[in-house]
């Protein structure tokens, strides 16, 4: 469904992902796990388009190395960055619903998005008048899910959504992820983080990225 | 000084501030947005005039009504805007972000001489003047002057109309949304599936027709002559300087103060008239380096 061939990325010179060859199973859920540094972020901005890169990417039957990068959210990929980068002149629901009327969808098909959005992050409805830009960090990163499950229908990519969030709110984030597993099989989801306990009863497979490069995990029953 | 120079001096200032600011706030839009200084921007307006003066003078000769004046604005400064705007933004200005400042203010400028040639070659140097429009609304007396309605009325309305349709257009409308996610995040909006290439060029044909319709405004009141864009590009960046550069209502306001402050140094200090827009300029910067309304914030238009 998503599969990297060759794929290389050089940052300044730098080889930050090193001829990475890897194909991802439709509606499986993958963690990516490395440390700091090690290529996690450059992997999912590489998918999204972000990056300079070398080699090729497929995704659900097409080339998508070759397609423009603000196209790829419209082929039902969703996506949210480490920093949770919200429209701050914005309320937190205009900022969930903005992939959705970006990518033209009828008025019905954005209420039933939004309408799953709110079942899966029922705290986003209390906020959905707030200013993006006066919700705090914790707060910022569900709105940022909210947003990418809006248009991610085929894959969800979520970089480090667990870091910096206060414990109880990582237990409500936690809790959405399964809410959506359930309720959704179809969706493929990419995790990544840098403490490899944490997503380990939720991810099917794991994958470890280190120095640019990226294999299986050892210690782990991959079923996906 | 009476109260008639006082009335006189007010709508010299505001009638003078309306023109301004439509240049200034499309300069500051496209600031705001693609973060080029734009030193080009003056020639949209000199181009809307001369368009304006010469097709106005063309068609009004061949017996056309004369209330086709207004509509000819419009449509010169939106077809200026698009077919000279466009293609700079499209084919020049796109190559150039990833650029520093001052290498994007040479390649501008470049492209200002290139248009100010284009202008001697299409339009001569010979003086235009077109004033159907002007004299087509009458006259008005106030506190004892008689003025024209075209310079008391209908520039500060149009201004008006401008400032308050920029700013309801970029909350509510789609286009304008998404013109505010780019600015304030070029990636997070392209990953969202924003075209931000697409956001760029609008904007900038947006700024470029406002420039334009300046212009198209500017060429009732006054003849039409070379070097016009180059003394509009040099107020507008003391009126975008002096506001804080991206702050659309601050322009308003910054023209308004630097178009009467120059229009007041026209009765009681003449020699000063040039000078003054940029002592206010330099008095605001010395205190707010920022700009009256710039702030250090997160980027916003």
């Amino acid at each position: 469904m998503l599969t990297l061939k060759d794929v290389t990325v050089r940052l300044g010179g730098v080889r930050i992902l090193r001829n990475v060859d890897l194909k991802i199973e439709k509606s499986s859920t993958v963690a990516l796990i490395g440390a700091n540094g090690a290529g996690k972020t450059t992997t999912l901005r590489t998918i999204m388009g972000l990056t300079e890169m070398t080699g090729q990417i497929e995704f659900d039957g097409a080339v998508l190395s070759k397609v423009a990068p603000s196209r790829r959210p419209g082929l039902g990929i969703g996506y949210a960055a480490e920093d949770r980068r919200l429209f701050s002149g914005f309320t937190v629901e205009e900022n969930i619903k903005m992939p959705g009327q970006v990518a033209g969808y009828s008025d019905a098909d954005l209420a039933a998005k939004m309408e799953r959005v709110y079942e899966i992050l029922p705290e986003l409805k209390e906020m959905a008048k707030r200013p993006a830009g006066a919700v705090s960090g914790g707060q910022g990163k569900m709105v940022a899910l909210g947003r990418a499950l809006v248009i991610g229908s085929k894959l969800i990519m979520l970089d480090e959504p667990f870091q910096g969030l206060a414990p109880a709110l990582a237990h409500k984030y936690a809790d959405a992820l399964r809410k959506l597993r359930n309720r959704d099989r179809e969706v493929t989801l990419i995790i990544t983080e840098s403490n490899p306990d944490l997503l380990r009863k939720f991810a099917e497979r794991t994958l470890v990225i280190e120095r640019g490069e990226i294999r299986e995990a050892r210690s782990h029953i991959t079923t996906g | 000084m009476n109260v008639q120079l006082f009335a006189l001096a007010i709508v010299d200032g505001v009638s003078y501030a309306a023109l301004v600011f439509l240049v200034a706030v499309g300069l500051t839009l496209i600031f705001g947005v693609l973060r080029v200084l734009n030193v080009a921007h003056g020639s949209f307006y000199a181009i809307g005039a001369y368009t304006t003066a010469s097709v106005g003078g063309a068609i009004f000769a061949a017996g056309f009504s004369p209330w086709l004046a207004f509509p000819l604005m419009i449509v010169a400064a939106v077809l200026v805007g698009t077919l000279i705007g466009g293609p700079i933004e499209k084919f020049l200005l796109s190559r150039i972000y990833h650029l520093e400042d001052v290498l994007q203010i040479l390649v501008t400028f470049a492209v200002f001489l290139i248009l100010e040639d284009f202008q001697r070659l299409v339009w001569g140097v010979q003086p235009l003047f077109e004033a159907t429009a002007l004299n087509q609304l009458g006259t008005v007396t106030v506190f004892g002057i008689t003025y024209t309605a075209y310079q008391l009325i209908f520039l500060p309305v149009v201004a008006v109309l401008v400032l308050v349709g920029l700013r309801l257009g970029l909350r509510r409308t789609l286009t304008g949304r998404l013109i505010t996610a780019v600015t304030e995040d070029r990636e997070a909006a392209i990953t969202i599936g924003i075209d931000a290439e697409k956001v760029y060029l609008i904007t900038f044909i947006v700024g470029a027709s406002l420039a334009a319709l300046g212009g198209a405004l500017a060429s009732a009141t006054t003849s039409v002559v070379p070097g016009m864009g180059a003394d509009m590009i040099v107020l507008s960046f003391a009126v975008v300087a002096t506001a804080g550069l991206g702050q659309i209502e601050g322009a308003a306001i910054t023209a308004l103060m630097i178009g009467l402050g120059r229009s007041f140094a026209v009765y009681v200090w003449p020699e000063m008239q040039v000078l003054v827009p940029y002592l206010i300029m330099f008095g605001v910067l010395l205190v707010r380096p920022q700009g009256l309304f710039g702030g250090i914030e997160a980027r916003k238009i």
